[in-house]
């Protein structure tokens, strides 16, 4: 009976190391990674502190602040970032921090291919892993700074470890226990390839929420400029351009977020109160009346507006 | 906390009523000539523009309440809640318990059944946890 019993143990042991060796397998990357990236990238220019005890969030939020070339020290940053209670420093934070600096943070797609996109152009990722397991996590904040194709590793300043060198099957398997989570710094006016249009959208919105409308304006026009076609973009373009006193330009771009996307009603309501305030009152209804005639939250404003006039 | 936050709530709905009702009652007065939000439009689909702004400032409440108690600095607290977005922090509010906080190093001083686990993952090349490994 008991050799029984340890025979099944056993095969337990080696059915859940069958099972985990499978998991283990390479991430397969996209053809146009090889064939458009160049085969190894370092940024060796980004510098490194090394963490103390809990302290990996902040250190890695010092090293792409000062590439970025802003001043900010490790120490400086605990306070703003590092929850004692925690020991540790979660995701919004992480990203809010970066704004208090007057920088952008911007959540990258999770994949390696769009990982190692940005690191060709430049820019060094801040990433979160678990090193450990599920069932006992060990969260961590690096950040990576160059691969190698060829041999199929991964770069990162990480830790106490200035140049961490990792498989990319390794990487990701605890790379892909937070989602895949990442982000990039950017100063304003500037957006990097490869992030998406809704998190450059989301990225700009919050910065455009604690520095003012003004601030954010050069990052709209470069979102415009990198994303013409699209209506949000636009609408949020005008905006910017309302508060900075441009209205001329204000209203353009609220006719053009109207044209990409008829079914805008903040747009037209937006656009019919530029016309109103401008007394251009027919102009104005024709815009106010789209506007409530469009199903949704922003319909009775606009209809409110109509019956005032 | 928990009454706190109902009497707060009861405050702000009888606030925005109240200062919503001289419009309802008088649609010819001067119209709010306010232009919509970008984070209004980006918010989308969530709630009510009224409903939304109660959460939002009771999710900064509860943020700020939650860092004091995580042992963040009284000088600090502030500042760290206004750096968030209205998104982060209701995010915060409503699950910074069971976010995810790097750390890192953290020496794993645990049963010697994961850290044999461990180890085999860490060979395996699924974990990072032992340097030594490498």
């Amino acid at each position: 009976m008991t050799y029984l019993l340890s025979n099944a143990r056993l095969a337990g042991v080696f059915i859940l190391l069958l099972l985990l060796t499978g998991c283990a397998r390479n991430p397969v990357l996209l053809q146009s990674t090889y064939s458009d990236l160049p085969p190894d990238v370092e940024l060796q220019e980004v510098p490194f502190y090394a963490q103390t005890e809990f302290q990996c969030g902040p250190a890695t939020l010092a090293m792409v602040l000062n590439h970025q070339g802003i001043e900010a020290s490790v120490d400086q940053l605990i306070p703003q970032v590092f929850q004692p209670g925690r020991e540790g420093s979660v995701q919004p934070e992480m990203l809010a921090t970066v704004r208090r600096y007057e920088q952008l943070a911007f959540p990258i797609r999770g994949t390696m291919d769009t990982l190692l996109g940005h690191l060709a152009a430049g820019d060094p990722v801040v990433v979160m892993q678990n090193l450990s397991l599920p069932i006992y996590p060990m969260w961590h904040y690096a950040v990576a700074i160059g691969y190698d194709l060829p041999n199929e590793t991964l770069i990162l300043r990480s830790g106490e470890i200035e140049r961490h060198t990792m498989s990319f099957s390794r990487f990701d398997a605890t790379w892909a226990r937070t989602e895949r989570w990442g982000f990039v710094v950017a100063e304003p006016g500037t957006l990097p390839d490869g992030i998406t249009a809704r998190n450059a959208l989301e990225a700009i919105s919050a910065y455009e929420e604690v520095h003012g409308a003004s601030a954010a304006l050069s990052s709209w026009q470069a979102f415009v400029e990198r994303h013409p076609a699209n209506s949000v973009g636009q609408f949020a373009l005008a905006n910017a351009l309302y508060a900075d006193q441009q209205e001329d330009e204000a209203r353009s771009a609220f006719t053009r977020a109207t044209e990409l996307d008829p079914t805008m009603g903040a747009a037209w309501l937006n656009l019919g109160i530029l016309l109103l305030q401008n007394d251009e009152l027919s102009k104005a209804r024709s815009a106010l009346s789209k506007a409530a005639n469009l199903d949704g939250e922003w319909q009775a404003r606009a209809q409110q507006l109509l019956d005032g006039m | 906390m928990k009454t706190l936050r109902a009497y707060l709530s009861t405050l702000l709905i009888a606030a925005l009523v109240f200062t919503s009702l001289p419009l309802a009652a008088a649609p010819t007065a001067p119209q709010s000539m306010d232009l919509i939000s970008t984070q209004s439009v980006l918010a989308g689909d969530r709630a009510g523009a009224d409903r939304e702004r109660i959460n939002e400032i009771l999710a900064r409440a509860d943020v700020q309440e939650q860092l004091l108690k995580q042992g963040v600095d009284l000088d600090e607290v502030d500042a760290r809640v206004a750096a968030l977005s209205d998104a982060e922090a209701q995010q915060m509010a409503e699950q910074l318990e069971m976010m995810p906080a790097g750390a890192g190093g953290g020496v794993i001083g645990a049963l010697f059944a994961v850290f044999i686990i461990l180890l085999i993952t860490d060979i395996l090349g699924l974990t990072d946890v032992y340097p030594f490994t490498r």
